[in-house]
């Protein structure tokens, strides 16, 4: 799966599950940041989808591999097998 | 010394846990420091890390009247009621309106939703769904006619519920009230757990491993009796109950703060309300869930609570024995706290090592956290504390001495009707609301729903982070709250923020996110389940956003008893400031209609086909929403303020004649009732009404009751009386629509809708005319709930 298809499926599962408004979330926007605000309920949930579509655990990951659609996006990349 | 007319005595008890099916069986294999806990056969546990439950094993639950019609919660709750009454020596109570039942529940009949949704939706689980199914049923299997309502407040609600009752003592509207609590076990809060890592895979080990809690499920009763009743008639009495404290944590939606602060408020007031010294408890149960964040704030708040001036207080976790039990948890802990006081035995917290117990003591240092057997000691007091989503925590005391309890100490305060906020399906503010009205809109379907949009948003300064993570519940509350703090000019402030608390009234609450979320479970099992939606499914999560979003941190209430919950709201909240509790309160009515809601409706052949007015013979109503929102508080501090009030809380009453849950019909005279307790409250007599907002909503057989009901309490009077009625508009909304109905008498009174629609009854039939409505000058509000309860509330200029 190309870095760009895996970024646009992020994007619209933080759409659908998590309630956030797609105009104001690039992929470099801060996720737990104010703006959007994710806490460890959403990290939970993030988890959770990253395994089940990708196959990648983010359990116990460090905190700055969720910054972003791009964190998150390459650490997908980088673990996939 | 509490005066002897305030005094509220436990004269029975009654228990069913995975310890015990009863109060002798259970103590006795808690003092033998027996759990409860193991590995559950009765749900799929495929996938799922954690597979231990503290489940109830009782073979003869269906041993009742009707069992067919009642969820498993009914039953337990009905199996310990019964045995409490017992204890207490009390049996049928004959539509007594002296007798209250109040029990607390987080999912109530959840297993009924999974059983109708998986089970070929038979339409006879759906009146086995709400909450308020259970107090209606143990109400009527002993025939208790006071006020019978449900606190809905997660894992604090059986807590909430004793103190609910002593309140309702003092105030003089009830002798007995059957408290407690029920909850079962089931795969909704199952997975909802699992999908927060909120279990524990080894079972829960509290203030210990600290690695999550364990579900358990039953049912604790506590009957909770006025002194002078128990004393009439020569009752056994274990102990007082004293002061209660319950607050908002206005932080976060599932996690405690961290700081515990509101949880310190919350003993605080307990204490405080009880007129004991800190250093007169002698054992504290805790929540004492087995989740790191809840353990480690209980142990920082009881630190700095109780601190020097009560260093070696004994403090243990009871739930490493029956499991978590959600709504349940607090009435079978006060159970266990008043059995502790009682036989002056502490309960221990189980599977401490030797090295476990070094850990502890590093950590709580002198604080006698009872570990692994029970500990003698000689008890005068005893606390119990509750935490819940949502943000609520609770503590209540009881006692051996009757303490100092002050209650009812602002009596006389007249209490102002000073803000209003409206979601409805026809207006999303009281401005366009009011429009609506004047431009005689009407509803569009048989079936229409309020929808809040980023407008509303962007117009309250609601930010998307905080906005994203409500469901339709929550977002009709937080807009109608929000709206209702603008309205009124009140700005929460560090300084107010534990002067002002919320009732939420609703008649399902959480009931559609719950089927949400059992829908995704059934399909992904329970090893799938959304730990983003899980929190909708507690009934208080709508109240907990809105305490969140606005920074309200004092009393914290959801109550749920069908569409009268919105009006008693206002009659509670009443109450909480004639306490002296707070001096201001929002009370709220809000449901919701999504899809599944009108499909629930559909199938008991309630809704209707098409558009239909009140009292157009229908066989159905329009099916509705909203939330309304209405501030109150007392009249010096409106005035303090600068607040402009629109009129005047003057009494609330309420009248119940048992007919089975799900049916209204046999229960006319007790709208009678309500009607004639809430003038009588109010000091207002029949003749002084000018007008009625009323709840017919077009099916005959609920009109017919209401029709009947004025023409037997105004006589003549009747047929020169304006009768409003907002389900023309709104539809079937419960208790957003009893809510909206106070809220309508409110802009009546405050001349903000100076005409109106009224409904004439007389001997010809029902007509309809505008009517100004300037010359009101006290109306009268009246809402009804399923199993024969009615709620009156009187607002005045």
């Amino acid at each position: 799966m190309a870095n760009e298809e895996i970024k646009s499926k992020l994007k619209a599962f933080f759409m659908s599950d998590l309630g956030v408004d797609g105009d104001v979330l690039n992929y470099d926007t801060p996720l737990f940041g104010e703006e959007i605000g994710l806490d460890s309920v959403d990290s939970l949930e993030i988890i959770s989808f990253v395994d089940d579509n990708f196959g990648v655990s983010m359990t116990g990951v460090a905190k700055e591999n969720f910054q972003s659609i791009d964190t998150i996006a390459a650490f997908i990349e980088k673990n996939k097998a | 010394m509490t005066s002897n007319n305030r005094r509220c005595v436990v004269s029975g008890l009654g228990v069913i846990c995975a310890v015990g099916n009863n109060v002798e069986e259970t103590w006795n294999n808690a003092l033998n420091s027996l759990s409860g806990i193991h590995k559950t056969t009765s749900l799929d546990t495929k996938n799922c890390y954690a597979d231990l439950a503290a489940e109830v094993n009782c073979d003869t639950l269906d041993d009742i009247e009707c069992p067919d019609e009642k969820d498993r919660a009914s039953k337990l709750c009905i199996k310990a009621m019964k045995e409490a009454l017992n204890d207490a020596g009390l049996g049928d109570f004959a539509d007594s309106s002296r007798v209250s039942v109040i029990i607390g529940s987080c999912v109530g009949g959840v297993l009924s939703i999974e059983k109708y949704h998986r089970g070929g939706k038979d339409v006879n689980e759906i009146p086995k769904m709400p909450i308020a199914a259970i107090a209606s049923q143990v109400a009527e299997s002993c025939h208790a006619g006071g006020i019978v309502t449900n606190v809905g407040n997660a894992c604090a609600a059986g807590t909430i519920s004793i103190a609910l009752a002593c309140d309702l003592i003092r105030a003089g509207k009830a002798d007995v009230v059957i408290a407690g609590g029920s909850d079962s076990f089931a795969s909704v809060p199952y997975s909802g757990f699992l999908s927060l890592h909120a279990l524990d895979e080894n079972g829960c080990s509290p203030f210990n491993h600290c690695n999550g809690i364990t579900l358990g499920e039953g049912a604790g009763i506590v009957i909770v009796e006025s002194l002078e009743h128990a004393e009439k008639r020569n009752a056994k009495r274990y102990c007082e109950v004293l002061g209660a404290g319950v607050t908002s944590d206005a932080h976060h939606i599932t996690a405690p703060r961290e700081d515990g602060i509101c949880l310190l408020e919350a003993m605080e007031r307990a204490v405080r309300n009880s007129g004991i010294k800190k250093s007169d408890i002698g054992y504290l149960n805790a929540h004492g869930t087995g989740t790191g964040k809840n353990d480690n704030a209980e142990i920082n708040a009881f630190l700095k609570f109780f601190g020097d001036e009560n260093p070696t207080l004994s403090v243990s976790s009871t739930k490493v024995m029956t499991g978590h039990c959600l709504g349940a948890a607090g009435a079978i802990e006060a159970v266990f706290s008043i059995k502790a006081l009682t036989t002056n035995t502490v309960l221990p917290t189980l599977h401490y090592s030797a090295e476990d117990s070094e850990a502890l003591k590093e950590k709580v240092g002198q604080m006698d956290y009872v570990q692994n057997t029970p500990r003698a000691k000689e008890l005068e007091c005893v606390m119990s504390n509750n935490v819940a989503f949502g943000g609520t925590n609770a503590s209540i005391v009881f006692s051996k001495k009757p303490g100092d309890v002050q209650s009812q100490v602002a009596k006389d305060k007249k209490i102002a009707v000073t803000g209003i906020g409206i979601v409805s399906p026809i207006g999303n503010s009281k401005e366009t609301y009011l429009e609506s009205v004047k431009s005689g809109k009407l509803p569009e379907s048989a079936s229409i729903c309020s929808t809040v949009t980023n407008d509303d948003y962007k117009e309250l300064g609601i930010k998307m982070a905080f906005y994203r993570k409500l469901d339709n519940l929550g977002q009709l509350q937080t807009v109608s709250g929000m709206r209702a703090l603008k309205d009124a000019n009140f700005t929460v402030t560090e300084d107010n923020a534990k002067q002002i608390g919320i009732i939420v009234g609703t008649s399902e609450g959480g009931l559609g996110a719950t089927y949400d979320f059992e829908e995704l479970i059934a399909e992904e099992g329970n090893a799938g389940g959304s730990a983003f939606k899980f929190p909708h499914t507690v009934y208080n999560a709508a109240g907990g956003y809105l305490s969140i979003l606005s920074g309200i941190k004092g009393y914290g209430v959801t109550i749920t008893t069908g569409p009268l919950s919105g009006l008693d709201s206002i009659g509670y909240s009443m109450n909480v400031i004639h306490d002296g509790q707070e001096d201001a309160m929002m009370a709220t009515g809000t449901d919701e209609n999504i899809p599944i809601i009108t499909e629930l409706c559909q199938k008991l052949n309630v809704a209707a086909d098409k558009v239909v007015e009140p009292y157009s013979e229908s066989s159905g109503f329009v099916v509705g929403d909203g939330s309304v929102s209405i501030i109150m508080e007392t009249e010096d501090y409106a005035k303090a303020r600068g607040a402009k009030v629109y009129c005047y809380a003057l009494g609330y009453g309420n009248g119940r004649k048992n007919v089975k849950y799900g049916h209204i019909s046999g229960s006319d005279e007790a709208l009678d009732i309500a009607i004639k307790d809430a003038l009588n409250n109010a000091g207002v007599s029949m003749d002084e009404i000018d007008a009625v907002c009323g709840f017919a909503n077009g099916f005959k057989k609920l009109d017919d009751i209401e029709k009947a009901a004025y023409a037997r309490v105004f006589g003549d009077k009747l047929a020169n009386l304006p009768l409003f009625q907002v389900k023309e508009r709104v539809g079937e909304g419960r208790a957003a629509s009893a809510a909206l109905a106070a809220a309508e008498a409110a802009l009546m009174l405050g001349g903000e809708l100076a005409e109106e629609n009224a409904y004439f009854i007389t001997n010809a039939g029902v007509s309809k005319k505008k009517v100004a409505t300037g010359g009101f000058k006290k109306i009268l509000v009246t809402s009804f709930a399923t199993g024969g309860s009615y709620s009156a509330v009187v607002l005045g200029k």
